[in-house]
C-alpha cells in the first residue's frame, strides 16, 4: 500500500502540474482538494483518466470522484481493490 | 442607422433560415444518437446533413467543389445565401467580413496523410478564403472567444460600421463536429447520454451541433418598415475560473445590467438564454436572471433543437430570437418539464404570443466570458413603448 | 478620445529579461526570474504562460495604480490561435492511445489566456481574443479604441501574444485615456509600429 500510496503521489504531481510540490507535502490523510493543493475541478477530471490510463478503472459517474479523491489513502485504496491493470 | 439586413441559417433543420424557424416552432429537433467507431462512446448531436450540403453548394458553386473544406463550404454557403436573400453585395469594398469560430478546420488535424495547405488550420485564413471567394478584398475580422464568440462577433460588427470605415458587415459563425471536439467534451464529462434538457431539474449535460449561420448588419437611412436593430451588447469576464462559471453570476449579471440600463424590463418579450443544460451553466444564468430582477421574464433555450453549435451558437440563437420577435412569439424550450424550485424562472412549455419590443440574447463560456445582445423590433408606426 | 501607452512589456527566445533567456528552456525560467507565486502558473498552456508572463512584467511597476479593476479590458492578437496545445490534445485521442486529456481540452481555445491575465489581476470587463495573420499595429490600435470607446473602461491590456512551433513573441501594452507621469507616448499605429521594429531590432543585436 505504502508503495502504492508514493508512485501515486508522484504520478498525481506530474499530472497535475503541481511543479513546486514534493511527495512529502502531499499528507497521506489530508483532504486532496479544498484548500491544501488548490486542486480544482478539472484537476479532478484529469485525475479520472489517470485511473483509467494506469489502472483501468473506469467511473462510471464522475460524482463517484468526490468519494475516491478524499485522501491520497482512500484513493490508493480503491485503486488496490478495482484495478484491472 | 445601422439595422439587421438580413440572415441564414444552416442546420440539421435545413438550409435557410426560414426552414430553420419553422421546424423550431414546430417542436423539431435536429439532435439524434450517432456512432463513431473512432469515439469512444455514442453521442447525441445535431449534424449538418453533409450529402444535402454538398448536393446545394455545387448547385452554386460547381467549379470549386474540390478545393474547399466541408466547414468552408457551409459557412460560404451561408454567406452566399444571406446576401442573395437580403440582396445585398457582399463583393463590394464597402462590405467587411467578420467570422466567429472555435476551432475552424481542426478535423484536419486528424486526418493522417497530412497532404492539406498547413495554413488551413488557422483561423484567419478560413475567414481569408471566405472573403475571397466572394472577391471582397478587405482583410477579415476573426474572433476565437470560445462559446461567445458569435455574439463578440455581432458587437464587433456594430462597432466597426459605427466607426465608418465600412457600410456592411457579414458576420459569419461557424463550427462543425470532429473527434478532436467531441472527445474533449467527452472528457470534460459534459455531454449528457439523452436529449439536453435545459433548465430542466433532471438535465445531466449539453448535446453539441453543427450550423454554419449568418447575419448581416448595414448601415442605412431607408430601412424598412419593419426591421431589427442590436441596441446593446456587452462583454464581461468573471475573472473567477478558466471552466467553471461563477457561483454569484457575476459576469453574467454585469452583462445583464450593462445591456438594460435604459430599458424597461415590462418591454422584454423573452430572454433567449446560453440553457446548455449542464448542471452549472444553467444554474449559473438563472443566478444571473434572478439578480437582474428579470425573473418573471419569458426565457427560452435553443439548445434543445440544435445542440451547442459553439462558435456559431451566438449567430444561430440570435437569427431564430429576432424571427421570433418579429412574428410576435416566444419560443418554448425543447424537452423541458419541470424548473429548479431554488431559482424559479418563467420557462414557458408552449408557444406564446407577445408583441413586446426587445428581447435579450446571453452566453457564457470557457474563460469565465459573458456576453449580452438586446435586440429591438421596429416598425413604422415608430417603437412601441 | 486620446489613448497612451502608459507601459509595455516583450518576451521573445532572444530577449526577455536582464538575467534569463526563454530560448531552450521554456517560460519557467523567467516565471522564477520574475519572483512571483502562482502555482497556477504551471496548470497553464504555452500560449497562456507566455501571455500570463508579459501581463505580469507590464503591470509590476503599475499594480497599485490599477484600482479601479472592474472595467479594465483584456484584448489579445495572435496568428496560430492554440495550434500548439490542439497539437498537444491530438496526441491524447491517438485510438491506439486513446485517453483525451480535459485540462489539455481547455487549453484548446485562445481566449483562456485573456481568463489567466483576468483572473490573476481581478479584471472584469471585456475580455476578446482576435485571431489575424501577422502583427497589425493598425487593428490592434482600431480594435482597442473601438473597445474602450463603447464601454466604460478607462483602460486595456492588449498587445501580441504568438506561441507556435518553438518560437514565441509576446509584446503587450496597458492603454490609458490618460497618460501617466513616465511616458506621454500616443496610442498610435504609428507608434505602436515604432516600438515594435525597436524591440525586435534590439532582440537581433543581443
Amino acid at each position: 500500500m505504502n508503495e502504492l500510496i508514493q508512485e501515486l503521489k508522484l504520478e498525481i504531481i506530474n499530472v497535475l502540474n503541481l511543479e513546486d510540490v514534493t511527495p512529502a507535502d502531499i499528507n497521506d490523510d489530508a483532504p486532496l482538494f479544498g484548500d491544501g493543493l488548490g486542486l480544482d475541478s478539472i484537476d479532478a477530471l484529469e485525475l479520472i483518466v489517470l485511473m483509467e490510463k494506469n489502472y483501468g478503472i473506469k467511473l462510471a459517474d464522475p460524482a463517484q470522484g468526490r468519494e475516491i479523491f478524499k485522501s491520497i489513502r482512500i484513493m490508493a485504496e480503491y485503486i488496490q481493490s478495482n484495478r484491472t491493470k | 442607422m445601422i439595422i439587421w439586413a438580413g440572415d441564414n441559417i444552416i442546420s440539421a433543420l435545413g438550409l435557410t433560415s426560414e426552414a430553420n424557424y419553422k421546424a423550431v416552432k414546430a417542436g423539431t429537433s435536429g439532435i439524434a444518437l450517432h456512432n463513431a467507431t473512432s469515439i469512444a462512446e455514442p453521442f447525441q448531436a445535431s449534424l449538418i446533413n453533409r450529402e444535402q450540403l454538398d448536393d446545394t453548394f455545387n448547385q452554386h458553386f460547381h467549379s470549386h467543389t474540390n478545393t474547399y473544406t466541408t466547414l468552408e463550404k457551409a459557412a460560404i454557403l451561408s454567406a452566399h445565401t444571406a446576401a442573395t436573400t437580403a440582396n445585398i453585395d457582399i463583393s463590394s469594398p464597402d462590405a467587411l467580413f467578420i467570422l466567429s469560430t472555435t476551432k475552424g478546420n481542426i478535423h484536419l488535424l486528424d486526418t493522417p496523410d497530412q497532404t492539406y495547405d498547413p495554413r488551413k488550420l488557422h483561423l484567419w485564413h478560413t475567414a481569408q478564403l471566405i472573403a475571397k471567394h466572394f472577391n471582397n478584398t478587405n482583410e477579415p475580422i476573426t474572433i476565437s472567444n470560445a462559446c461567445i464568440s458569435g455574439l463578440c462577433a455581432q458587437i464587433t460588427a456594430i462597432r466597426e460600421l459605427s466607426d465608418g470605415r465600412y457600410t456592411t458587415a457579414v458576420v459569419i459563425g461557424i463550427d462543425l463536429l470532429s473527434r478532436f471536439i467531441i472527445s474533449g467534451f467527452q472528457s470534460l464529462k459534459a455531454l449528457s447520454p439523452k436529449p439536453c434538457q435545459p433548465f430542466d431539474d433532471n438535465r445531466s449535460g449539453l448535446n453539441l451541433g453543427e450550423a454554419a449561420a449568418t447575419i448581416i448588419y448595414r448601415k442605412t437611412t431607408q430601412p424598412p418598415n419593419t426591421h431589427i436593430t442590436l441596441v446593446n451588447g456587452s462583454i464581461t469576464n468573471d475573472a473567477n475560473h478558466i471552466s467553471g462559471p461563477s457561483r454569484t453570476a457575476e459576469g453574467s449579471y454585469a452583462a445583464l445590467t450593462n445591456i438594460l440600463q435604459q430599458t424597461n424590463h415590462n418591454n422584454i418579450a423573452f430572454i433567449n438564454a446560453h440553457g446548455t443544460a449542464t448542471p452549472y451553466n444553467d444554474r449559473m444564468e438563472a443566478i444571473a436572471i434572478t439578480r437582474a430582477k428579470l425573473n418573471n421574464t419569458p426565457v427560452n433555450s435553443l439548445k434543445g433543437n440544435f445542440g451547442h453549435t459553439l462558435g456559431a451558437a451566438g449567430i444561430l440563437e440570435s437569427i431564430i430570437s429576432t424571427h421570433a420577435l418579429t412574428d410576435n412569439t416566444i419560443l418554448p424550450t425543447h424537452n423541458f418539464t419541470r424548473g429548479e424550485n431554488e431559482y424559479p424562472l418563467n420557462i414557458p412549455t408552449k408557444t406564446q404570443h407577445s408583441t413586446e419590443p426587445y428581447c435579450i440574447k446571453m452566453m457564457s463560456g470557457f474563460g469565465g466570458c459573458n456576453a449580452a445582445l438586446l435586440f429591438k423590433k421596429n416598425t413604422h408606426n415608430g417603437t412601441i413603448h | 478620445m486620446e489613448l497612451y501607452i502608459n507601459q509595455y512589456s516583450y518576451i521573445s527566445p532572444k530577449h526577455t529579461h536582464p538575467t534569463v533567456t526563454t530560448a531552450g528552456e521554456g517560460l519557467t525560467p523567467l516565471y522564477r526570474a520574475i519572483g512571483i507565486d502562482y502555482p497556477k502558473f504551471f496548470k497553464m498552456d504555452n500560449l497562456a504562460k507566455l501571455g500570463f508572463l508579459a501581463a505580469e512584467l507590464l503591470l509590476q511597476q503599475n499594480k497599485r495604480n490599477l484600482n479601479t479593476r472592474k472595467d479594465i479590458a483584456t484584448i489579445c492578437f495572435n496568428r496560430s490561435s492554440s495550434l500548439d496545445t490542439d497539437r498537444l490534445y491530438q496526441t491524447t485521442i491517438n485510438p491506439e492511445n486513446n485517453y483525451p486529456s480535459p485540462s489539455l481540452f481547455v487549453y484548446t481555445l485562445p481566449n483562456i489566456l485573456t481568463a489567466e491575465i483576468a483572473i490573476r489581476n481581478k479584471f472584469t470587463g471585456e475580455t476578446s481574443t482576435y485571431i489575424t495573420p501577422s502583427l497589425n499595429p493598425e487593428t490592434i490600435v482600431r480594435t482597442v479604441r473601438q473597445t474602450l470607446n463603447n464601454t466604460n473602461g478607462n483602460t486595456a491590456i492588449t498587445g501580441w501574444t504568438e506561441y507556435a512551433d518553438d518560437t514565441h513573441e509576446a509584446f503587450m501594452m496597458l492603454i490609458n485615456k490618460q497618460h501617466n507621469s513616465n511616458t506621454t507616448t500616443p496610442f498610435t499605429p504609428e507608434q505602436v509600429n515604432k516600438l515594435i521594429i525597436h524591440l525586435r531590432k534590439q532582440t537581433n543585436n543581443k
